[in-house]
């Protein structure tokens, strides 16, 4: 249900002259937590293959372990900060008690703070999906 | 009517699905220490499930009955979150963390005998890795109760899965690499080892015994195996064996016959099954094998040999059932 707000003009613009990335009307906050993760599962793929594949079978997974792990730390932190972000410049909650369905700027930016905050949540936790092998296995 | 039917078809079917959960294939009858882990796993896994399936539906039915009470909003909103979003993470989370331990536990990289076993369409060559230098054998694989076997799998043709599933596994055999498997049988009997990777025409019949025996016995049947067959001078089985050309195909050791092809046939009556896994060793079974190899297992190598009949076959039987 709309809430007579169809006055507002339909044509959504950014603040600024351009819309910018990562930033207040730019709907790339959305794809930047799960691009982070799918980079981080990239990474640790490549990593843990490469290593394995110059070692052989049976080899030490410690050092290639400690670098997943680091990669995963810094990549929890730069989706941390995008939470962040959905919270502060989008207004952005976890739990909504009401459906967003004002055809506003506000409106939009609510909703696309609730997504990406869901969104980084879901990325942080499939980053330590992707980190757990690394610290249980030993060996390639 | 319908009702009826339904209750007499989960009678005739249910005892049916049931028979797969007995016998010498079942993955829980708890024969190897590896298949114990995995079942544990299970266990958990298909009771919580069938606990979280009964609160889920349980949930949705008392949901269905009330009124819509809007002061409970909040409240239901909260419960969706906790329920639907944090404890499943929290519960899979969990589930990934002892999964990967029971693979790490369950990997070796070494064990206490190693047997190489190399997938053949549609056949299991078998060879123990001991001291002495190598045993060869086939479709029929022998372990000590309570040591850890370490397999060495290759494949000679295309991709099989070696597969024992009341000890454990499985694993793929592929040919150009070496893959390998760690089975502790935990308790002895004979249980159904089978190609879970399909393979051509005989696939569902390439299958083989594995008889888990104490470790005298098994030490006994492992000497027994790596001493040559014992042929008396000019027996005419023999003779007739390389007369039609059997030798090209199959080594039996101590004799003429070195051909690398087929599954090696040195001490053939010691073993179980006939065919990788297929019929019981008996002269009958051998004759039909030898003059009608394609009824009893289709599409495979070995030529059936028709013409072979009377006193040569009864002789070619008997010096085969003598290999023991």
């Amino acid at each position: 249900m709309r809430h007579g707000s169809d006055e507002q003009p339909r044509h959504f613009t950014a603040p600024g002259d351009a819309p910018r990335v990562i930033d207040q009307g730019s709907v790339w906050i959305l794809v930047a937590a799960p691009s982070i993760w799918a980079a981080h599962f990239l990474l640790s793929y490549w990593l843990a293959a490469i290593w394995c594949a110059k070692s052989g079978p049976m080899a030490s997974l410690v050092e290639p372990r400690w670098i997943i792990v680091a990669l995963g730390l810094i990549s929890a932190a730069l989706i941390t900060w995008l939470g962040w972000i959905a919270v502060r410049r989008y207004g952005g909650v976890f739990v909504i008690f009401e459906e967003i369905t004002e055809s506003s700027e506000r409106g939009r930016d609510r909703f696309i703070g609730h997504v990406a905050l869901l969104l980084c949540v879901l990325s942080v936790v499939a980053i330590g999906f992707t980190v757990i092998p690394g610290l249980v296995f030993a060996t390639c | 009517m319908t009702g009826q039917l339904l209750r007499r078809g989960i009678l005739l079917i249910g005892p049916a699905l049931l028979a797969g959960c007995e016998g010498r294939h079942n993955w829980l009858a708890s024969a190897g220490a590896e298949a114990q882990r995995v079942e544990d796993l299970f266990w958990v896994l298909l009771i919580g499930a069938v606990l979280i399936w009964c609160l889920v539906i349980g949930a949705a039915v008392y949901a269905h009955r009330r009124q819509v009470d809007p002061s409970l909003e909040t409240q239901a909103r909260r419960f969706i979150l906790w329920g639907g979003a944090v404890f499943p993470t929290v519960v899979v989370g969990a589930l990934l963390v002892w999964g990967l331990v029971i693979l790490r536990d369950i990997t070796a990289d070494e064990g206490d005998l190693t047997v190489r076993v190399d997938g053949e369409r549609w056949w299991w060559r078998v060879i123990y890795e001991t001291p002495e230098g190598e045993v060869v054998t086939a479709n029929e694989i022998r372990l000590p109760v309570d040591r850890t076997a370490f397999f060495r799998l290759t494949a000679d043709d295309v991709i099989h899965s070696f597969w024992v599933p009341a000890l454990g596994g499985k694993m793929d055999m592929i040919p150009g690499r070496e893959t390998t498997l760690a089975l502790t049988p935990v308790a002895t009997g004979n249980w159904g080892g089978l190609c879970a990777e399909y393979c051509g025409g005989a696939h569902a019949l390439m299958r083989f015994d594995t008889i888990v025996m104490e470790q005298e016995a098994f030490d006994a049947w492992l000497t027994a195996q790596a001493a040559p067959a014992e042929v008396a001078e000019g027996d005419p089985g023999l003779e007739i064996f390389q007369a039609e050309g059997c030798g090209a195909c199959h080594t039996i050791r101590g004799t003429e016959a070195q051909g690398p092809v087929g599954p090696d046939l040195t001490h053939l009556a010691s073993r179980e099954k006939l065919g990788a896994g297929l019929y019981d060793i008996t002269p009958e079974t051998m004759a039909r094998w030898i003059t009608n190899t394609h009824a009893m297992k289709p599409d495979i190598d070995m030529p059936p040999y028709p013409d072979l009949q009377g006193d040569r076959l009864d002789r070619l039987v008997a010096f085969l059932m003598s290999l023991d």
